[in-house]
């Protein structure tokens, strides 16, 4: 089940760098880890119902504007901020 | 231009967001608008601060479902949202809140009108199916400043309705139909209010291109965050003849993701599918199964207004209305509703009191001194332009005096019987005294030739005596009784 | 006086505190002189602004003086884990990635709290975003076990366990995800309680696993758990998945003798030190003698509740814990670069090594090509389990097994084995996943460490399980058990 595990994609997409000792040792627990699952499976499982989880529409909000943070608040919390807005280094179009 | 070579056809499918009619973000409280101050508009949800919950807003939903039903979708007994996963600096938790297994619109049809031969002439309509339609969050903006950039995050929350439709547009003129016709419903609605300078409309427009008369799609390409109908537009043209000239040239279509910048009216790769994202999706564990009850949909079914081109054809078959008038009208369902209580007013003659609407209201509408005047605010109320067109249909006033009496009804207010008799317009129609001056005009021997030459069967001869008897009443003649009453004499 | 004071219940200190016997500066100031006596040994608190917990007391002191007290928790103390917001303090969640971080809100247990007159007493340490079983993954300080200082406390409500063990506060708050609250609970000779998945708000709770976490209340006796679980329990328009009734009072109802209790078959097998069987086999003698009735009941898919456990939750925590890029708040890396490279570096220093591992499994599991094998059939494995245990529980009112397998081991003993450590929740789990209430009581020690029993029933059951935690406390020493320091 574990087959295809990429350690190096997996820490791209999760925004992780690692260093090679850590790969190493991420990659060698996840196996493990990922062995121990292996009775998933194999299991028979039901299908997928939701019906634990389902609310009417009462637990909806209702469309009245609350109260904001106001944005001092907002750059306040931020590591670094400009004019009302929160920097960050610059953004190239539809970095992925 | 817009329609490619004829052994090409294009296929053309759109992502439409809208950004919806309410005052409170999708899934927090904190309130949002346009031309805010940057960070104005944040609450701690909105913000994806450790801790924080969403909670879907009611209004949102049942403007998603309200849209639905505008467009004769089915209503689901249920709803759910997921999680899109990808990192970037406008989206605050990382995730966006969208609903990809049980959105809460699933099909549904946009009928769309395409240009005709002239402005006059009614163009071919056509159904565009609606996939489905989620309703999701929108994100921050960016913008870049020096080295760096600046994040505001006052859009994060705003609820987009997300419509997919499925591959039925066929040209660049049936996209832009398409949205012209798609925006007009919804904004007749309620649902939002489109309005594409604010961001409140944008699109993701897909492009394939395929040999006319075969089944099977070609590789498509998506160019993503078009702003305005024309946009869409220039994407189709311009992407329709960069893929028939890439196959015709015996290169293939790479399946890509486009960006297209509007001001060089050009298209540019952002990534191929290579790069594609993987975003993880999952149900949402904070939002449970919504469960969507009959008795809302049928609530909100009593909201849904008379579709535009339902409309159009009353407006035509029933009404006996003009195509032109008739198109001008439906395009704006208050101008509509408010022309169809001026017919309830007076029922007798629809077209003339289109005539006014569509022509005289709209055009001192829109050039008021000051700045446009709504239809609301308008002081003529639409009895009072059906009791215009009331008296010029009795030829109390002819239809010149009427455009007169509306100028001065616009500016006013009053009745139009008011103005009519302040002014001194009402035509004569005493027939006992017109009687009398016909008679001494006939006898003036200056018009004797006229009516020899109109008793030899020159019709138009008559008009001659007109003139004089107009003059003899100060222009205040009823213009119908004085040729029934020539005719009468003249024998 | 301060030398006792930190030894009483809260229902007793509340009783002085009516009485006029007792003020809440006082209470606090014997609590914050033991802090300052004890926190460095044991390590419980990770923040305790002094001066604001007195400014609450004398409030609190003016209100009741006025005539205003609030009830049962006026002027009383309560713990609060790191990783429940409380507007105006840290919410660090033990994490290098929040340590920056002062809530600018308040969550709805703090609300709830100040509402009930309580004094919003300190930071409690824990595991790294209440990832672990042994508060060894926090970021900020290690935490002791207070009845043998080289052991770990358990986790990842390690704080709020020690904290109470150690006679540092009458009350606490943790969370609880996957056995956070009733492992640690446990491991201290304390009580625990998770409730039903939704009667108390997640509103403020720092997300590890969504559909897992719940706050609990934690104390040194059942009279206390109640009185906290009182006071935290209500709806919350802002948690569409709390559906709390308003004000639901949870005094242990009907005869607790008649209770029928249900002993999952083989669970006593599964690696369970024999002190710890020998204790939960004693308190199952108790309640047979008591009257209850005890039988046997089935649970196949045991097995599947820790493979299905680890999936779920490290796929939602993977997704959680985006947020955490270093744009908003928190940590940013100083090293420069694109977007991309300052947020991966400031993740990557500031997450721990077993929220990385999370991180990356949870990643795993629900990535292209994967989901369907790992997430979708978790999710799968997650009803089955769901439905045995609704099943078992409409036979008997309450399932007994340990609440741990083992004692408390030693501080660095498991740390290098991330699935050992998993197994220490295979108690504790199946509520989680099952939504179920579940109570860790004390039931005596293994050597020096005590060991609890661990009690779940069917969804809001916990009035039942409190009252069958009180009949085992009546008639044992083990409330209000303090560690000698």
């Amino acid at each position: 089940m574990a087959e295809g595990f990429d350690i190096d994609h997996l820490a791209k997409l999760a925004r992780l760098s690692l260093t090679a000792e850590e790969k190493a040792l991420y990659s060698s627990q996840l196996n493990q880890i990922l062995g121990h699952f292996e009775a998933l499976a194999q299991a028979d499982l039901p299908a997928l119902s939701d019906d634990a989880r389902v609310v009417d529409e009462a637990a909806l909000r209702s469309d009245e504007p609350g109260p904001v943070l106001g944005s001092a608040a907002v750059t306040r919390l931020a590591p670094a901020s400009r004019d009302g807005q929160i920097s960050v280094p610059r953004v190239v179009d539809d970095e992925s | 231009m817009s329609t490619p070579p004829s052994d090409w056809e294009v296929v053309i499918g759109l992502e439409v967001h809208v950004q919806l009619h309410t005052r409170a973000k999708v899934f927090a409280s904190s309130p949002w608008g346009f031309g805010q101050e940057p960070n104005e508009q944040v609450d701690p949800v909105v913000l994806g601060l450790p801790g924080t919950l969403p909670v879907v807003n009611r209004e949102a939903v049942e403007k998603s479902i309200l849209f639905g039903l505008v467009v004769g979708a089915s209503v689901p007994e249920h709803c759910s949202w997921d999680r899109k996963n990808y990192f970037y600096p406008d989206n605050p938790k990382n995730y966006q809140l969208t609903q990809k297994d049980f959105p809460v619109v699933v099909g549904g049809q946009v009928e769309i009108e395409l240009p005709g031969a002239s402005r006059n002439v009614m163009g071919e309509h056509k159904f565009i199916r609606i996939h489905h339609a989620h309703l999701e969050e929108d994100v921050g903006k960016l913008s870049h400043a020096g080295s760096g950039s600046l994040v505001d995050y006052n859009r994060a929350g705003v609820p987009l309705l997300e419509i997919v439709t499925e591959p039925d547009l066929r040209s660049s003129a049936e996209a832009e139909a398409f949205l012209r016709s798609l925006v007009a419903m919804i904004t007749q609605a309620g649902v939002a209010d489109c309005d594409m300078e604010k961001g409140q409309l944008r699109c993701d427009c897909n492009v394939s291109i395929r040999r006319r008369g075969t089944e099977k799609l070609g590789t498509r390409t998506e160019t993503k965050n078009l702003n305005s109908i024309s946009s869409v537009r220039d994407t189709v043209i311009y992407e329709t003849a960069r893929q028939i000239r890439e196959l015709e040239a015996g290169r293939s279509i790479t399946q890509e993701t486009r960006g297209w910048n509007a001001e060089l009216v050009r298209g540019y790769v952002l990534r191929d599918k290579e790069d594609a994202h993987d975003y993880r999706y999952f149900p949402d564990p904070d939002i449970p199964t919504l469960k969507i009850s009959r008795e809302t949909v049928t609530r909100l079914s009593a909201l849904v207004p008379e579709n535009l081109y339902d409309r159009q054809r009353r407006y035509i078959a029933n009404l006996g209305l003009p195509y032109t008038a008739a198109s001008v009208l439906v395009n704006d369902r208050a101008l509509a509703e408010w022309f169809e209580l001026a017919v309830a007013a007076h029922p007798a003659n629809p077209s003339g009191i289109a005539n006014l609407v569509a022509n005289d209201l709209l055009r001192d509408l829109a050039a008021s001194a000051t700045a446009p005047v709504s239809l609301e605010s308008c002081l003529i109320k639409p009895a009072q332009l059906a009791g215009l067109v009331k008296l010029t249909d009795e030829g109390v006033i002819s239809k010149q005096q009427a455009k007169e009496v509306f100028t001065e009804m616009f500016t006013s207010g009053r009745d139009a019987a008011a103005i009519v008799d302040a002014k001194g317009l009402r035509q004569n129609s005493d027939t006992g005294e017109l009687e009398k001056i016909v008679q001494e005009v006939i006898a003036d021997p200056a018009v004797a030739k006229s009516i020899a030459e109109y008793r030899a069967g020159n019709e138009k001869a008559i008009n001659a005596l007109k003139g004089p008897i107009m003059k003899r009443t100060q222009g205040k003649a009823n213009p119908v009784l004085i040729d029934q009453l020539l005719r009468k004499f003249l024998g | 006086m301060g030398e006792v004071l930190h030894t009483l219940s809260a229902g007793e200190l509340g009783r002085r505190l009516a009485a006029g016997t007792l003020t809440s500066r006082a209470l606090c100031e014997a609590l914050i002189t033991r802090f300052k006596a004890l926190n460095e040994t044991v390590g419980a608190f990770t923040h305790l602004d002094q001066a604001d917990v007195l400014a609450q007391a004398d409030a609190s002191d003016a209100r009741r003086k006025a005539g205003q007290g609030r009830g049962p928790l006026e002027g009383i103390p309560v713990a609060i884990k790191d990783n429940i917001a409380v507007k105006g303090q840290p919410l660090t969640c033990s994490s290098k990635m929040l340590a920056p971080l002062v809530s600018p809100y308040d969550s709805h247990v703090a609300e709830r709290l100040r509402a009930a007159g309580a004094i919003l007493y300190g930071r409690l340490n824990m595991d790294e975003f209440a990832m672990g079983s042994s508060t060894e993954n926090s970021a900020i300080r290690k935490t002791f076990n207070p009845w043998d200082l080289a052991r770990i406390p358990g986790g990842s409500s390690g704080g709020s366990a020690a904290a109470l063990a150690a006679g540092l506060v009458p009350l606490s708050l943790g969370s609880d995800t996957g056995g956070s609250i009733r492992q640690p609970a446990s491991h201290c000779g304390v009580v625990g309680l998770k409730p039903t998945y939704g009667l108390i708000s997640r509103f403020g709770l720092v997300a590890f696993a969504s559909s897992l976490d719940q706050i609990g209340p934690m104390a040194r006796s059942i009279e206390d758990c109640e009185l906290l679980l009182n006071a935290l329990a209500s709806a919350d328009a802002r948690d569409m998945t709390c559906f709390g009734p308003a004000d639901r009072a949870f005094a242990p109802s009907g005869d607790a003798k008649k209770l029928r209790i249900g002993i999952p078959k083989g669970f006593l097998g599964k690696g369970v030190a024999p002190e710890v069987a020998a204790a939960v086999n004693a308190a199952v003698a108790f309640y047979r003698a008591q009257g209850c009735a005890i039988s046997e009941v089935e649970l196949p898919s045991s097995d599947l509740a820790v493979p299905t456990y680890y999936v779920v939750a490290t796929a939602e925590a993977s997704s959680n814990l985006g947020r955490y890029d270093g744009v908003r708040y928190g940590h940013r890396s100083a090293s420069a670069g694109t977007p991309v490279e300052m947020m991966t570096a400031s993740r990557s220093e500031g997450f721990g090594p077993e929220v990385k591992r999370r991180i990356l499994l949870g990643t795993f599991v629900l990535s292209a090509g994967y989901a369907d094998a790992y997430y979708v059939r978790a999710l799968r494995a997650r009803a089955k389990i769901r439905g045995e245990y609704l099943a078992a529980l409409a036979g008997v009112d309450m399932l007994l097994t340990p609440t741990v397998p083992t004692p408390a081991f030693k501080v660095g003993e498991k740390a290098s084995d991330p699935l050992q450590l998993y197994l220490e929740d295979i108690f504790t789990i199946p509520a989680n996943l099952a939504g179920l209430p579940a109570l860790s009581v004390p039931c005596g020690k293994s050597g020096h460490l005590p060991v609890g029993f661990h009690l779940v029933g069917a969804p809001l059951s916990e009035a039942k399980l409190l009252a069958a935690g009180r009949l085992f406390e009546a008639a044992h020493g083990f409330a209000h058990q303090q560690a000698a320091l």
